[in-house]
């Protein structure tokens, strides 16, 4: 029987969290070596620290924090990777999931943080890469691939945008190109990010969203842009060209020094279509919110 | 004596604001007297919750309701988050700001849950150190909520009640009246609910919430995902008489039906508002609570805190 020692409440607290977040359950938390380090007591002497009801013992009461923890959380995980889980299945998502829970706990005072390391956590104990080498994406790469996704939509759909504050019009950006080319530097949106991939995982993200049961797709480098308008979450597939030009003009280039940067990497003849398409996609890129404003 | 709800006026029956509503709300402007927000899901956000918010709060009263104080934890107060809490306070001009009697992690981590604490002399004066720094930080007296509980401790030596007019009578801090939440723990640890709000200092109240729960049997979880229940109406009605009129606040968090619906079940608290009610004039067929008992592979979970999904394309 384990003594009586006056607890503090520091204790009784660690010991608390140690079995309810165990992920094998209260007694195997009970008798963990984190909790018997504040509170030695093991599951069979419960009733030391928590009281029995009339109805349920110590190790069951302690049950209704236990189970609630994990799937409070996985609950969060779910709605935050909803492609994730599609694409891996509930089973298995759920077992990434507390693993993930295990290694990385919420130490924030919101859940808008819950899921930001759940891609650096898969990208940490992904098997060994299947024959073929680390030249030829697989499924591991497909999923972390996707989770990193779409944990760039949870940060650009609450993070700051450009829906209350002025964002670049049509008639800014005909200035700039007619008199202040080589002086402009555009701004992006707050909620504008550049990403690259191995798979079309936004091609797959939306997919599922729209409940078409899509299968895996095969690989493909896929570049992309993800902005918010209207407080809905856009993205944009983009040829390396314009990757490669709107990764300058995110670095603060001139509009000019970021043309010409991406211009000589091209042929004459690819210079040519480039120069025909840049007004074009100039104006595209304004009309969908990528840019904040002229500096 | 003191002033009742601490001189807060009495803003009638709210609503606690919920993404799935904000469509309704924007487009139909409720004739709800006020809304309770979730301070978290709002103090960092730059997206359409912050938006709608503010436009929100342009027509009715706020109140921040918070889930992540921790106010019962040993771990260190987070300044950075007390300071975001006063900042959007000033922003929606929050009527008052309320948390829970509760912890919700320790050694750095949150379990995203609301811990009981157990119940002492040595328990209440480190709670009532943390009310003093917090209401100094936040310039204004904090409003803490009897959670709902599932367990209790060996080594309490009071009851809840006792310990919540003890840490109001020490430190000024308004009390958050949750008599689903009194309900839930007074069948859980199988004590009389009305003897708790015979406890209560109720010139010290300044709100109540409503909710529904899920009946396990052996025991009740506070899942905000129901009606309420009558019981939990007839503590309300002795509540309402006790304060002589209290802002009264609905919580649904699962399962949330049309807004219109979650409306008119605060409504229903007109009813228990004058004494001497006919019994048959409260039976009524919405009070019949929607069957959610938990399925073999679902169990009740309480989410203090909702976690709103993303729209994308
Ligand atoms: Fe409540």
């Amino acid at each position: 029987m384990a003594k009586q020692t006056p607890r503090s409440l520091s204790a009784i607290q660690q010991w608390m969290q140690a079995v309810i977040t165990h992920p094998a359950g209260v007694s195997m938390g009970a008798d963990s070596d984190e909790a018997r380090r504040h509170v030695d007591v093991g599951a069979e002497h419960l009733e030391s620290v928590i009281r029995r009801s009339k109805a349920l013992t110590s190790a069951e009461r302690l049950e209704v924090y236990a189970d609630a923890y994990y799937l409070r959380l996985l609950d969060c995980l779910r709605s935050e990777f909803p492609a994730l889980l599609y694409a891996l299945g509930q089973e298995a998502f759920d077992e990434h999931a507390v693993g993930y829970l295990q290694a990385y706990p919420s130490q924030s005072y919101t859940l808008g943080f819950l899921g930001k390391s759940f891609p650096d956590y898969l990208r940490e104990t992904r098997p060994a890469d299947i024959p073929g080498g680390p030249e030829e994406p697989n499924w591991p790469e497909f999923l972390i691939d996707l989770a990193a996704l779409e944990r760039t939509y949870a940060e650009v759909f609450d993070g700051p945008g450009i829906e209350t504050s002025p964002q670049l019009t049509g008639d800014d950006l005909a200035t700039v190109m007619r008199d202040h080319l080589a002086t402009a530097r555009l701004e992006m949106a707050p909620c504008f990010r550049l990403v690259r991939f191995s798979f079309p995982v936004h091609e797959y993200a939306s997919a599922v969203r729209h409940e078409e049961s899509p299968e895996p797709p095969e690989p493909r480098e896929t570049l992309l842009a993800v902005t918010r308008l209207h407080f809905v979450v856009r993205r944009f597939e983009l040829t390396p060209v314009q990757f490669s030009l709107l990764t300058s003009l995110e670095r603060e280039s001139t509009v000019q020094e970021a043309v010409e940067e991406v211009g000589q990497s091209l042929s004459d003849e690819e210079f040519g279509q480039f120069a025909g398409s840049i007004g074009d996609w100039f104006s595209a890129w304004t009309a969908n919110g990528f840019f904040a404003q002229v500096r | 004596m003191n002033l009742p709800r601490l001189g807060h006026p009495n803003l009638g029956l709210g609503v606690g604001l919920r993404s799935v509503h904000f469509s309704h709300i924007l487009e139909h402007h409720p004739s709800v007297d006020w809304f309770e927000i979730i301070s978290e899901n709002y103090m960092d956000s730059g997206g359409r919750a912050r938006y709608v918010l503010e436009k929100i709060a342009e027509r009715y009263p706020i109140v921040m309701h918070g889930v992540s104080l921790s106010v019962g934890s040993t771990d260190p107060l987070n300044r950075d988050y007390l300071d975001r809490l006063k900042r959007l306070a000033g922003h929606v001009d929050a009527k008052w700001i309320s948390d829970h009697l509760c912890w919700t992690g320790v050694a750095g981590r949150n379990s995203h849950d609301l811990l009981p604490i157990p119940l002492n002399e040595e328990t209440l004066a480190h709670v009532c150190e943390r009310i003093r720094i917090v209401q100094d930080i936040l310039e204004r007296p904090i409003v803490l909520e009897n959670p709902s509980s599932y367990v209790t401790f060996a080594d309490s030596t009071m009851n809840e009640w006792d310990f919540l007019a003890a840490m109001t009578d020490e430190t000024d801090c308004g009390l958050l009246l949750d008599v689903n939440n009194v309900y839930v723990s007074s069948v859980n640890h199988d004590f009389d609910p009305n003897e708790y709000l015979d406890g209560i200092p109720f010139d010290r109240v300044v709100q109540c919430h409503l909710a529904g729960h899920t009946n396990c049997q052996t025991h009740l979880i506070d899942t905000h995902d129901n009606h309420v229940v009558h019981p939990v109406w007839e503590l309300y009605r002795r509540a309402h008489a006790s304060t002589g009129g209290i802002s009264t606040l609905l919580e649904w968090d699962a399962n949330i039906p049309e807004f219109p619906v979650v409306h008119a079940e605060v409504l229903k608290a007109r009813r228990y508002m004058r004494d001497g009610l006919d019994e048959i004039e409260l039976a009524s067929e919405d009070d019949t609570p929607i069957e959610t008992a938990p399925s073999s592979t679902t169990s009740a979970v309480p989410h203090p805190a909702t976690f709103v999904a993303v729209d994308a394309e």
